[in-house]
C-alpha cells in the first residue's frame, strides 16, 4: 500500500514479528490517541476533559466503592471475553455470547427456583451455575452443529440466536405466566426471586465470589490453551485447517467442542449474574451488551485470557464511572462513546504491528524508517 | 373495508418496515462489495438522532433526512477505514461501531441540556396524495396513502436491483464482493469500490434511522431502534442479497413486529415476544437451508468474499 | 524478448532468455517443471517485472507493468488457475472490466456477442450459463473468449491441456490454429511432446532457466526434443540398491476424484515393499497430489483398496493411518505439512503430541515437547531458527528437514513423500535424499512422488510413470534413459524390451 502526499511518498509494508517492546507500546500509544480524541469530543461539547477523565478514575477505580462496583461489572465481562477468546483462537466467530448468557441465566434461575427451597444452599449454587453453563453450551450448540456439518456461517447464526434468546427471556417474564415469573406482581412484571440460601456469597460489600470464578476460569483457560492436547489442537486448527487435517485432528468435532465451551463460558456469566447480582430473572436488569462488549474486549486483549481480565476491568471501570460523569453534567452515554473510540483505536493500532511505514520522496528509492 | 384489521396491519407493517428496508438495502449494497458492517444499529441510532435534531432545528423534513443520511455516512466511513484500509476484523469493527453509535446518539440527544428526549417531532411527514384518492378500497391505504420517504424506498429498491444486475457498475461491484483478486486482475479498483459502498450502506442506515424517529415514532429516545438495525442486518440474509425480496421481507418483518396486538384482537393468543423472534428464526432457517444445499441455493448465497479483507499479493 | 532475466530469492528462473514470436505462428515453449516457462510468460503478461532485458512489440520497446497494461498492448494470458468469477454467467465474466464505455450491462446483447465469437472460433460455450455449471474445458474457452473479446493479439496459453480431456484438447488445437491463421501470435506452453508436435509451428526449449534452442517443428522429432528438454545425460549415481522385503503398502484399482469432480486418479495398482523406494514420475497435474491425498486419507477413495501392512485402510481416518505407521511428506510444506504460524517445537510434535512422553492424559508437557524438538533439531541438523519462532521464517531446506524429522522419528512402516526436494539447494537436496535412503534401509516402504526426473532416478528402486491419473509405464532405473522417460511422461507407451 502506498500513497503520495505532495512530493512525499508514504509506503506501508508488511513487517515480520515486531519486538516485545513494540507489541506492548502500540496499544498504550493507541489508547493515548483514543484519550485525545475523546478529549476533543468533550471539549467540543463544552466539557473539561481533564476533569472528566479524573472523574472516570475516581468513580471507576480509586477507592473501595468504585472498585467493588467495577469488579461486579467486570465479572460477566471477563467470562464473555473468554468465550470470544476460545472461539476466535480457532477462527470460529462466535458472536452469540449475548444469547448464550441469557439462556444461561434462564437455566440457572430455573434450577435455583426449582431446588432453592429443598436442598442445601451450596448444592443449589453449584447446580444452578452448572445449569447456566449447560444452557449457554446448548444455545451455542444450536449454531455449532450446522456449522460443523453443513458449513452454516456461524457469524450470522450465533448473532441471530442472540435475539431469539432475548425474546425467550422477555416471553417468560413479560408475556406469560411462566415458572420464572412472580405471579403476584402484575403491573410491573418481574421474575421470582430464588431462595436467599442460594445466593452467591458476598465477601466485599456487594462483590460476590463470582469474580474469583471468572478469574479462575481465565487462568484455567490460559492453562488449557497452553498446556493441553485440546488447546494444542485449537492452536493448530486456528493456524491452518489443512495442517490440522493432515495431523489427524477431527476438525468438525473440534468446531463443536470449541463452540460449546465458548457458549458454556457465556452461560456461566449468566448464571453468576443470577446467583450473585440479580437473584431473579429480570430482562430489565440483566446487563445487556455484555456479550458484544466481550468480543471487543477479547480483541483488545489480543485473545489472551489473562489480558481479558485486565481489559475487562478497565472497561468495567469506565462503565462504572458513567453515573459520576452525569453528576458533572456530562451525559453518562459519553462512556459508551469513549469505549467505542478506545476500542477502535486499540484494535486499529494493531495495524502498526503488522506494517512498517517508510516515507520518501515520490518516485525515488526510500530509506527505511520505522514508526512503531 | 379500509378499516379492516388486515389492511390496518399491512399499513403499519409498511410504516415500521420502511426504516428496516432503507437500512437493509444499504447494508445489502455494502455486503455486495464484500464488506460486512455489523454496525447498522449504531448507524441508525446516529442517523436517527441527527435527523431528529435537524428536524427540530430546520423544520424541514428533506433537510432532516439528508442530515440523518450524512451522519450515517460519517459513521460508516469509520468502518470503511478500519475494515478496508487497516483490515481490522470486520466483526470487531462493526460491533465497536454499535457501542460507539449508541453512545454518540444518546450523547447528542442530551447535549446542551437541549434534551431531545421526549420532544415531539416539530414537523410531520404527510401523505403525498391527499384527499379522496386514499379512500379507494385497498389500494388507497396500501399504495397511495404514504409519505414520500416510503415511495423513495420503493424507488431505491428498484434502483438497487437495476444497479446491481443491469449495469456495468453493478457487475464490477459484485465482482469485488465475489472474487476481489479476479476483479483486480480485470482492472477494477477494489478499495475505492469497497469504500463507496460501505458509505452507501451508512447512508441507507442513516436515512432509515431518521425516518424511524421523524416518520414512525415522532420522538427521539435513547436506544429507540431497539433492535431494528439488527433486523435490517438479518433482512439482507433472509432476502438472499436481492433487493426485491428485501422489499417483501421488510414488510413481513415489519408486520411481525406489530401484529401481536392485531392477532389478539382477532382472538389468536400469540405473544409479541415470539413474533419479535420470528425474523431471526426465519433468517437462521433460511441460512441453514442455503448451506445444506449450496448448489441449489447458489442464487441466495452470500457474496463469496464477504468479510474477507483484500490485499493484493505483492510480487 | 531479449535477454530476459528474472531471479527469485537469489535463484535465477530466467537467465538471459531471448525469445521471438512472429505474427500468425503458434510457438511452443517446451521444458520440464521449473525450466522457467511460466516465469517467462508471466513477464510477458505483465505479472512479473524482469530484472533485466527488454520486450519489443512490433519493434517498439514496451513496458508491461501490470496484467492490465499488457492487455492494453494486446498481450493476454490464460493462466493455469482460471481468473473467473464463479457465480457470474459466461457473458458477465467476459464483460467484466471490458473498457467499453456503456453503462448498461445488457445481458441479451452480451450473450449474442459471446455466441458470435464462440461460433467463429469453434469454442462452444453456453453464454447465459453460470461459470459454476461449466466443465473445466468450457471454463478455459471462456478465458480465451475473454481475451479475444478484448482484442488480444498475442495469446499465451500456460499448459492449457493439463486440465483437458484428449477430445477437448483436440478441439483446442483447432481453435489455436484458426486464431493463428487470422494473424494472431500464440505462445503454447507445454511439456507434452505430442501436443507440441501437433499444434506448433516452432518450438523453443528451455532448461534450467536458459534457452536450449529454437527450431521449426517440422525439423524436430519427439526423441530429439525429449533429449533437449531433459538435457544432461542422466547419470546413475552410485548407490546401494535396496533389499526389498515383504509388501507393506498395497494399492489396487485406486480411483479418486479431483477437486473438480472428475477422476484424477484412475485404477492405480501399486505394491511398495519394505526397504524399497518406489518412484512415481510424471509431469505435474497428472494426479500426483490426488494420489498422495487418497493414500493418506485426506481425499476420499472412490474405488479400489489400500492396504498398509495387511490392514485395509481404504476408509480409515487420517489419525488411524498415522497410528498404523503411515508417514506423509506433503508437497505443500507450509500450510499442510507444517502449521506456519506455530513455532518449530510444536510443529515437530504435530503427530506425536497425543502419547507419552509428550503428553500424559490430556496434558502436554511443554518440557518434553521442547526436549524432543532439541533432539530432532540436533539429529536432523535443522538450522536458522529458535524453537520459539514461527516456522514460516525457516528456509525451504530446513522446513523439509523439519517435516522429515517428524515423520521419520515416528518410525513409519510406510511413507508417502511428495516432491521431497523441490526448490531446495544442492546441499539440502543431498541431505534429504540421504535421509530417505537411510529410512529405506531401515526397512520402510517409501512411495516417492516427484516431477524431478533426476530425483526419481537417483532414489528409486522401481519406477512407475503417472499420466492423466493412470500408470502408463513401469520400469527399473537402469532401463530409464532420457528418451524413454520423456516419451512416457508425455503420454506415449514405450515397449521396453
Amino acid at each position: 500500500m502506498s500513497f503520495t502526499i505532495g512530493t512525499r511518498e508514504i509506503l506501508a509494508e508488511p513487517r515480520p514479528l515486531p519486538s516485545k517492546t513494540v507489541r506492548y507500546l502500540v496499544p498504550v500509544l493507541s489508547l493515548i490517541v483514543g484519550l485525545m480524541i475523546g478529549a476533543v469530543i468533550l471539549l467540543a461539547s463544552g466539557h473539561d476533559p481533564i476533569a472528566a477523565y479524573k472523574e472516570v478514575a475516581n468513580r471507576g477505580f480509586l477507592g473501595e466503592l468504585p472498585m467493588i462496583g467495577t469488579l461486579v461489572i467486570a465479572t460477566p465481562l471477563i467470562l464473555t471475553g473468554l468465550a470470544a477468546v476460545v472461539a476466535f483462537r480457532m477462527k470460529i466467530w462466535n458472536i452469540g455470547a449475548e444469547g448464550q448468557l441469557i439462556i444461561g441465566a434462564v437455566a440457572a434461575s430455573g434450577v435455583g427456583l426449582a431446588l432453592g427451597e429443598h436442598l442445601p444452599g451450596w448444592i443449589v449454587i453449584v447446580l444452578s451455575l452448572l445449569a447456566g453453563v449447560a444452557g449457554g453450551a446448548f444455545w451455542a450448540a444450536l449454531a455449532a452443529l450446522p456449522r460443523a456439518y453443513l458449513n452454516t456461517d456461524e457469524v450470522i447464526s450465533t448473532l441471530m440466536l442472540n435475539f431469539v434468546a432475548l425474546s425467550i427471556m422477555n416471553y417468560l417474564i413479560f408475556s406469560s405466566v411462566s415458572f420464572w415469573r412472580d405471579a403476584e406482581r402484575l403491573t410491573f412484571p418481574s421474575g421470582r426471586f430464588i431462595a436467599d440460601t442460594a445466593f452467591l456469597p458476598r465477601f466485599w460489600g456487594r462483590l460476590h465470589i463470582g469474580i474469583f470464578i471468572a478469574i479462575g476460569a481465565a487462568v484455567l483457560l490460559w492453562w488449557i490453551l497452553r498446556s493441553t492436547k485440546w488447546g494444542f489442537e485449537i492452536e493448530v486448527t486456528g493456524d491452518s485447517g489443512r495442517a490440522a487435517a493432515y495431523a489427524g485432528i477431527g476438525v468438525n468435532r473440534k468446531i463443536v467442542s470449541v463452540l460449546v465451551v465458548s457458549g458454556g463460558l457465556a452461560g456461566l456469566a449468566g448464571g453468576l449474574e443470577i446467583g450473585g447480582v440479580m437473584h431473579n430473572l429480570d430482562p430489565r436488569a440483566l446487563s445487556l451488551g455484555v456479550g458484544f462488549t466481550g468480543i471487543v474486549v477479547a480483541a483488545v486483549a489480543r485473545l489472551s485470557p489473562i489480558g481479558v481480565i485486565l481489559v475487562a476491568i478497565l472497561v468495567a471501570g469506565l462503565n462504572n464511572s458513567g453515573v459520576g460523569l452525569q453528576t458533572m453534567g456530562i451525559p453518562d452515554d459519553i462512556v459508551l462513546l469513549l469505549e467505542g473510540i478506545f476500542f477502535l483505536c486499540v484494535v486499529g493500532g494493531e495495524w502498526f504491528l503488522r506494517n512498517t511505514i517508510r516515507i520518501g520522496v515520490a518516485g525515488q528509492p526510500v530509506g527505511e524508517r520505522s514508526v512503531p | 373495508m379500509n378499516d379492516s384489521v388486515i389492511i390496518l396491519t399491512l399499513v403499519s407493517a409498511i410504516g415500521i418496515g420502511t426504516p428496516i428496508l432503507l437500512a437493509g438495502i444499504g447494508e445489502m449494497m455494502t455486503e455486495h462489495s464484500g464488506v460486512m458492517n455489523l454496525g447498522v444499529e449504531g448507524m441508525m441510532l446516529v442517523g436517527g438522532v441527527v435527523g431528529f435534531w435537524a428536524s427540530t432545528e430546520t423544520a424541514s423534513i428533506p433537510l432532516a433526512m439528508a442530515a440523518g443520511m450524512l451522519a450515517g455516512v460519517l459513521v460508516a466511513l469509520i468502518h470503511a477505514f478500519f475494515s478496508v484500509t487497516l483490515r481490522v476484523n470486520q466483526i470487531v469493527s462493526g460491533l465497536a461501531l454499535v457501542t460507539a453509535g449508541t453512545g454518540v446518539s444518546s450523547f447528542i440527544g442530551g447535549l446542551d441540556n437541549s434534551a431531545l428526549g421526549g420532544m415531539r417531532s416539530v414537523s410531520t411527514l404527510d401523505p403525498v396524495f391527499g384527499g379522496d384518492i386514499t379512500d379507494l378500497p385497498v389500494v388507497g391505504p396500501l399504495l397511495l396513502g404514504h409519505d414520500w420517504v416510503v415511495y423513495l424506498s420503493w424507488l431505491l429498491v428498484a434502483l438497487a436491483g437495476f444497479w446491481l444486475f443491469r449495469t456495468k457498475k453493478g457487475l464490477a461491484l459484485r465482482a469485488v464482493g465475489e472474487d476481489p483478486a479476479t476483479a483486480d486482475a480485470a482492472g477494477i479498483a477494489v478499495t475505492p469500490i469497497r469504500y463507496i459502498y460501505t458509505l452507501v450502506g451508512g447512508a441507507g442506515a442513516g436515512l432509515g434511522g431518521a425516518y424511524l424517529t421523524i416518520g414512525v415514532f415522532g420522538v427521539w429516545q435513547n436506544g429507540i431502534t431497539a433492535g431494528i438495525g439488527w433486523i435490517a442486518f438479518a433482512l439482507v440474509i433472509f432476502a438472499g442479497w436481492r433487493p426485491w425480496r428485501a422489499l417483501v421481507a421488510a414488510y413481513i418483518f415489519g408486520a411481525l413486529r406489530n401484529t401481536g396486538f392485531t392477532l389478539q384482537i382477532m382472538g389468536v393468543e400469540i405473544s409479541s415476544d415470539i413474533l419479535n423472534a420470528l425474523p431471526f428464526i426465519l433468517t437462521i432457517v433460511a441460512l441453514i437451508i442455503i448451506s445444506a444445499r449450496p448448489v441449489a441455493a447458489r442464487a441466495f448465497r452470500a457474496p463469496s468474499a464477504l468479510a474477507v479483507p483484500y490485499a493484493r499479493e505483492s510480487r | 524478448m531479449t535477454g530476459i532475466t528474472k531471479g527469485f530469492f537469489g535463484a535465477l528462473a530466467n537467465d538471459g532468455v531471448d525469445f521471438d514470436l512472429q505474427w500468425g505462428e503458434v510457438h511452443a515453449l517446451l521444458g520440464e517443471n521449473g525450466a522457467g516457462k511460466s516465469t517467462l510468460c508471466s513477464i510477458l503478461a505483465g505479472l512479473y517485472h524482469p530484472d533485466g532485458g527488454e520486450i519489443n512489440i512490433n519493434g517498439r520497446p514496451v513496458e508491461l507493468r501490470s496484467p492490465h497494461a499488457a492487455l492494453e498492448h494486446g498481450v493476454g494470458m490464460v493462466y493455469q488457475h482460471f481468473r473467473l468469477v464463479d457465480r457470474f454467467t459466461v457473458a458477465e465474466n467476459i464483460a467484466l472490466g471490458h473498457p467499453d464505455a456503456t453503462f448498461l450491462s445488457r445481458s441479451k446483447d452480451l450473450e449474442k456477442q459471446v455466441e458470435h465469437l464462440s461460433s467463429k472460433y469453434n469454442m462452444p460455450v453456453p453464454a447465459d450459463a453460470g461459470v459454476w455449471q461449466l466443465s473445466v474445458g468450457e471454463e478455459q474457452r471462456v478465458e480465451i473468449l475473454k481475451l479475444l473479446h478484448r482484442g488480444v493479439q498475442i495469446l499465451i496459453l500456460d499448459e492449457p491441456t493439463a486440465v483437458l480431456t484428449p477430445q477437448e484438447a483436440r478441439n483446442l488445437f483447432r481453435t489455436i490454429r484458426s486464431m493463428a491463421e487470422e494473424g494472431r501470435a500464440i505462445i503454447f506452453v507445454s511439456h507434452k511432446l505430442d501436443e507440441v508436435m501437433e499444434v506448433s509451428d516452432r518450438v523453443t526449449v528451455l532448461r534450467d532457466g536458459k534457452k536450449v534452442g529454437t527450431l521449426p517443428t517440422s525439423e524436430a522429432d519427439p526423441a530429439s526434443l525429449a533429449r533437449m528438454m531433459v538435457g544432461r545425460d542422466l547419470e546413475m549415481p552410485a548407490r546401494r540398491e535396496g533389499v526389498p522385503g515383504e509388501p507393506v503398502l498395497t494399492v489396487s484399482g485406486l480411483t479418486a476424484d479431483g477437486d473438480r469432480g472428475f477422476e484424477a486418479v484412475r485404477n492405480v495398482d501399486l505394491e511398495v515393499r519394505a526397504g524399497q523406494i518406489m518412484g512415481v514420475a510424471g509431469v505435474s497435474g497428472n494426479g500426483q497430489r490426488e494420489l498422495a491425498e487418497a493414500l493418506t486419507g485426506l481425499r476420499p477413495v472412490k474405488a479400489g483398496q489400500v492396504f498398509l501392512g495387511g490392514v485395509d485402510i481404504t476408509r480409515s481416518s487420517v489419525l488411524d493411518r498415522i497410528k498404523l505407521g503411515l508417514g506423509f511428506v506433503p508437497e505443500d510444506r507450509l500450510g499442510t505439512g507444517l502449521a506456519k504460524g506455530l513455532p518449530l517445537a510444536k510443529n515437530l510434535s504435530l503427530k506425536s503430541y497425543r502419547a507419552p512422553p509428550l503428553s500424559t492424559g490430556p496434558v502436554i508437557s511443554k518440557r518434553a515437547v521442547d526436549q524432543r524438538a532439541d533432539e530432532l533439531i540436533q539429529r536432523f541438523d535443522i538450522r536458522g531458527t529458535r524453537p520459539g519462532l514461527p516456522v514460516s521464517l525457516l528456509s525451504g531446506g530446513n522446513l523439509q528437514r523439519a517435516i522429515l524429522a517428524r515423520e521419520i522419528s515416528g518410525g513409519p512402516k510406510a511413507m508417502v513423500a511428495a516432491a521431497p526436494t523441490r526448490g531446495l539447494d544442492v546441499a539440502a537436496t543431498e541431505a534429504i535424499r540421504t535421509l530417505l535412503l537411510e529410512e529405506r534401509d531401515k526397512g520402510a516402504a517409501i512411495l516417492m512422488i516427484s516431477e524431478d526426473l533426476e530425483e526419481v532416478l537417483a532414489l528409486s528402486d522401481e519406477i512407475v510413470v503417472l499420466y492423466e491419473g493412470r500408470i502408463i509405464g513401469r520400469l527399473r532405473p537402469d532401463q530409464a534413459d532420457p528418451e524413454v522417460m520423456g516419451l512416457m511422461m508425455a503420454g506415449r507407451e514405450v515397449d521396453l524390451s
